[in-house]
């Protein structure tokens, strides 16, 4: 449903502020964050990865990439780059050992019989 | 969202349950489906699979019937529409053809066209060596006569049912469906003058995906762990079994189990069950029903002179289910005999006769099976089984019937005997109308029919009629089961005196054999049974393969008539009305340790006759020991089970060449990018292309 201001802001406001307050509501704007605060954001998303959760590596690098590498340099920048270099460390090391693993075993699941019935969650059926 | 919106979702709505309560939908003008087919399935034990299976979206391919060799050089070799869906002839189903199509990657599937009539030279699916590894023979006792050394006992065994098939195979018989079939195929896969046929083409699709794969172990594995660890568990196989049906003579207590004191108890034994390369289909004239049929009659031929002159030792009457694949029941009864679990136990047994394969005699000739190593090695059982023998000769004699010993080293042929050997030396005889190879050239495939054993009756007679007439092959049954009746009572240790007196009824084995072979709901067996029970007589013959037991409760019917007849045979009637019948506990003369209570229809087939008939009738549970103690890959224990599926189906429709199918898909994606352009193309420019009719100043939207 469209929202209808009471008002008439509408006419008021350039084309591309309109797009930046209806943008607001739907997703966090890095723009608008204080500095300190993004790399707090960086830290935490980078300690997170840690429990087992690759995935909040995933979220760090694509999501600060512009912030670290494009944008102009200021205070935090140094260390934003580092935790999204580390994240994606982390997150190609990740990679690697689940494209290894899960390859190993799409080959070698009919082969290893008993202990992969025991290591599968769904087995599945007619298939050898 | 507004009046508009619900309107439009009534007039959906509304159209949607037009369409489905017509039956003029699109599918139906695409797909012919084919409902008189039987599936071949996969069943696994200890460590193969065989039977057939399917992708899970069904098989494809364009069909081509198989009548000649060149069609099958240009199925496997020269054919440009690979793959093809083979309508084979029965003729070529034969292991040769059936191996060249198992090997090659251009055939998808097979349907059969079973004739009614059975191919001259003979037919069997089954091995050659039938139960070979769970006999008694082994390398330990009798190695000469192990794996079939000594005799082939089905020399025209071809071993199709043991073999795995990756695609799937149906079977059809050759009536209006196949006709329609044919048509099709006719009409649109023939060339024209020799060429190759132009698309669109008739093809097949066949659906049997089966769930279960490598062998028994891998599948009850996998079903543990399903049931153990998943939310949702996913059962992919079952092991065959059903119930073994056995009376004694004298009434035993059931509730005591283990060794009975005083008790000294001659087995008479047949096998209750058949088998066909299809599933669920198996009509065992020869192989099943003349065996149950001879029981029968000489139970009901007993009875009285057991009642008036009762022979010192008791008579077991056994039916054991599932002998087929690997002895199920006879292995299950021993087992339990074994660990004091039966009514009796082995030291009961004082010998064996068991009645195998005696519809086909040749002449009046019938042949007494021995163990030649136990009457070897232990010399009463050399004497008592001389005593059998002897018996059964003179008896023979008297009915015309010329009974001899095959040669002296010869094994015994597969028969429910060899387990009882296996777990100790009993002394018994098998008796069979073959001296050495099987006379029954169609053992355990689906030519094993009514019209094999001569089952004929003249053209004109009613179905009643049909019923009451005696055929020839009754005939030669009705001698048989007198002789299995006297020789019973000889083993048993009656008087000489008495035979004459014990005679089977002509007339109850061929209403028998119509009621087993042609249809179980006739007058006769609906006398017999119980009249609520609906579902136990239909409007042809039973069918005698083992299956799974679907639920906890549900018995075959086939095995359910044959308790119903062995009740009726064996029992008495007696006063009891409906609700006492079904609980007698409270009343002094009757005993639920000793008897069974069943409640039948009564004669003249009119439901103003019905009562309760008590007998010794039991019935116990038929799975291989193999699943009770969890040894899914045991060498001794029959280890069979049968695959689940979900969908078995065949259908028939046109198909397009596969360019043609590319092009149409091409030419669709084209069209999505086409409009994807399209739309952007006009969202980007709308303001030039839909410019507004004039510029106002000061109005909101």
């Amino acid at each position: 449903m469209d929202y209808v201001p009471s008002f008439d802001i509408g006419r008021q406001l350039p084309h591309s502020n309109c797009e930046r307050y209806h943008q607001d509501e739907t997703e966090m704007n890095l723009e608008r964050v204080p500095n300190e605060e993004k790399l707090s954001l960086c830290r935490k998303y980078y300690l997170g990865g840690f429990a087992f959760l690759p995935f909040l590596w995933l979220v760090n690098v694509v999501w600060f990439f512009r912030e670290a590498f494009v944008k102009p340099t200021y205070n935090e920048q140094l260390q934003i780059k580092t935790y999204v270099k580390r994240s994606a460390l982390g997150l190609l090391l990740w990679v690697a050992v689940l494209t290894t693993w899960i390859t190993i075993f799409q080959h070698m699941r009919a082969q290893w019989g008993e202990v992969s019935d025991y290591l599968s969650f769904t087995i599945p059926l007619g298939v050898e | 969202m507004g009046p508009g919106f619900a309107k439009w979702i009534i007039t959906v709505a509304f159209c949607w349950f037009i369409q489905i309560a017509s039956g003029n939908s699109v599918e139906q003008k695409i797909y012919v489906e084919l409902n008189n087919t039987v599936p071949c399935v996969r069943l696994l034990n200890a460590t193969h699979q065989m039977g057939c299976q399917s992708s899970i979206s069904g098989n494809t391919g364009v069909l081509h019937l198989l009548e000649t060799d060149s069609d099958l050089d240009i199925i496997l070799n020269n054919g440009l529409h690979a793959p093809y869906m083979v309508l084979m002839d029965a003729s070529f189903f034969n292991s040769a053809v059936m191996m060249r199509m198992k090997n090659s990657t251009r055939v998808a599937g097979v349907a059969v066209v079973i004739p009614n009539s059975s191919p001259v030279q003979g037919f069997s699916p089954h091995n050659k060596c039938p139960n070979q590894y769970t006999g008694v023979y082994s390398d330990t006792y009798g190695p000469r006569l192990a794996d079939c050394n000594g005799t082939v006992w089905n020399p025209l065994g071809n071993g199709l049912s043991f073999e795995d098939f990756k695609f799937p195979i149906f079977s059809m018989n050759d009536d209006n469906q196949t006709a329609v079939i044919r048509k099709c195929i006719s009409e649109h896969n023939m060339g024209v003058n020799g060429s190759a046929p132009a698309y669109p083409l008739c093809a097949l699709q066949l659906f049997s995906h089966m769930h279960a794969v490598t062998s028994t172990a891998t599948c009850m594995r996998r079903n543990d762990i399903q049931n153990n660890y998943s939310l949702n568990p996913e059962t992919v196989c079952d092991p065959l079994g059903d119930f073994n049906v056995w009376a004694p003579l004298h009434p035993i207590n059931t509730t005591a189990k283990g060794h009975k004191a005083n008790e000294s108890v001659v087995v008479a034994a047949t096998r209750m069950d058949g088998r066909t390369f299809f599933w669920d289909v198996a009509t065992g004239a020869e192989g099943t029903v003349a065996g149950i049929v001879a029981l029968l009659a000489a139970s009901q031929a007993l009875k009285t002179t057991a009642e008036q002159a009762p022979p010192p030792r008791n008579i077991l009457f056994t039916f054991f289910q599932g002998e087929t694949f690997d002895y199920i029941g006879s292995s299950k009864m021993v087992y339990d005999m074994d660990n004091n679990n039966f009514v009796i136990d082995m030291e009961n047994v004082h010998s064996v006769l068991e009645i195998g394969q005696v519809g086909l005699r040749r002449g009046s000739e019938l042949w007494m099976h021995t163990d030649p190593v136990s009457r070897r090695n232990n010399i009463s059982v050399n004497q008592e089984v001389g005593n059998i023998l002897k018996g059964m000769t003179s008896a023979g004699a008297e009915l015309g019937l010329s009974l001899a010993e095959p040669t002296a080293t010869q094994a015994l042929p597969p028969s429910s005997f060899q387990r009882f050997l296996l777990s100790r030396a009993v002394p018994g005889v098998v008796l069979a109308d073959h001296q050495s190879a099987f006379n029954n050239k169609y053992y355990e495939s689906v030519y094993d029919n009514a019209d094999y054993l001569n089952v004929s009756y003249p053209p004109d007679l009613t179905l009643e009629e049909q019923l009451e007439y005696v055929t020839d092959i009754a005939r030669a049954l009705t001698n048989v089961s007198t002789l299995v009746a006297r020789s019973l009572y000889l083993q048993a240790g009656g008087e000489e005196s008495q035979l004459e007196n014990i005679s089977a009824d002509s007339k109850i084995v061929t209403q028998l054999l119509y009621g087993f072979l042609i249809q179980s709901n006739n007058s006769y067996f609906r006398s017999l049974t119980n009249p609520e029970d609906k579902l136990l007589l239909e409007a042809r013959a039973p069918q005698y393969y083992v299956g799974v037991p679907i639920s906890a409760n549900t018995i075959k019917p086939s095995t359910r008539i044959v308790q119903y007849l062995l009740a009726n045979y064996l029992g008495n009637s007696t006063g009891l009305n409906q609700s006492k019948c079904q609980d007698p506990s409270g009343l002094p003369e009757e005993s639920k340790e000793l008897y069974s209570y069943l409640w039948v229809r009564g004669a003249n087939g009119s439901e103003a006759a019905p009562f309760c008939v008590r007998s010794t009738v039991r019935r116990t549970l038929a799975i291989s020991p193999a699943f009770e103690l969890k040894q899914y890959d045991s060498r001794t224990y029959s280890t069979w089970t049968e695959s689940r599926w979900k969908l078995i189906r065949a259908r028939i429709f046109l198909v397009a060449s596969h360019d043609l199918e590319m092009l149409t898909l091409g030419v669709g994606i084209a069209v999505l990018l086409l409009s994807l352009l399209v739309t952007y193309f006009l969202s980007t420019k709308a303001e030039l292309l839909f410019a507004p009719a004039q510029e106002s100043t000061g109005s909101a939207y």
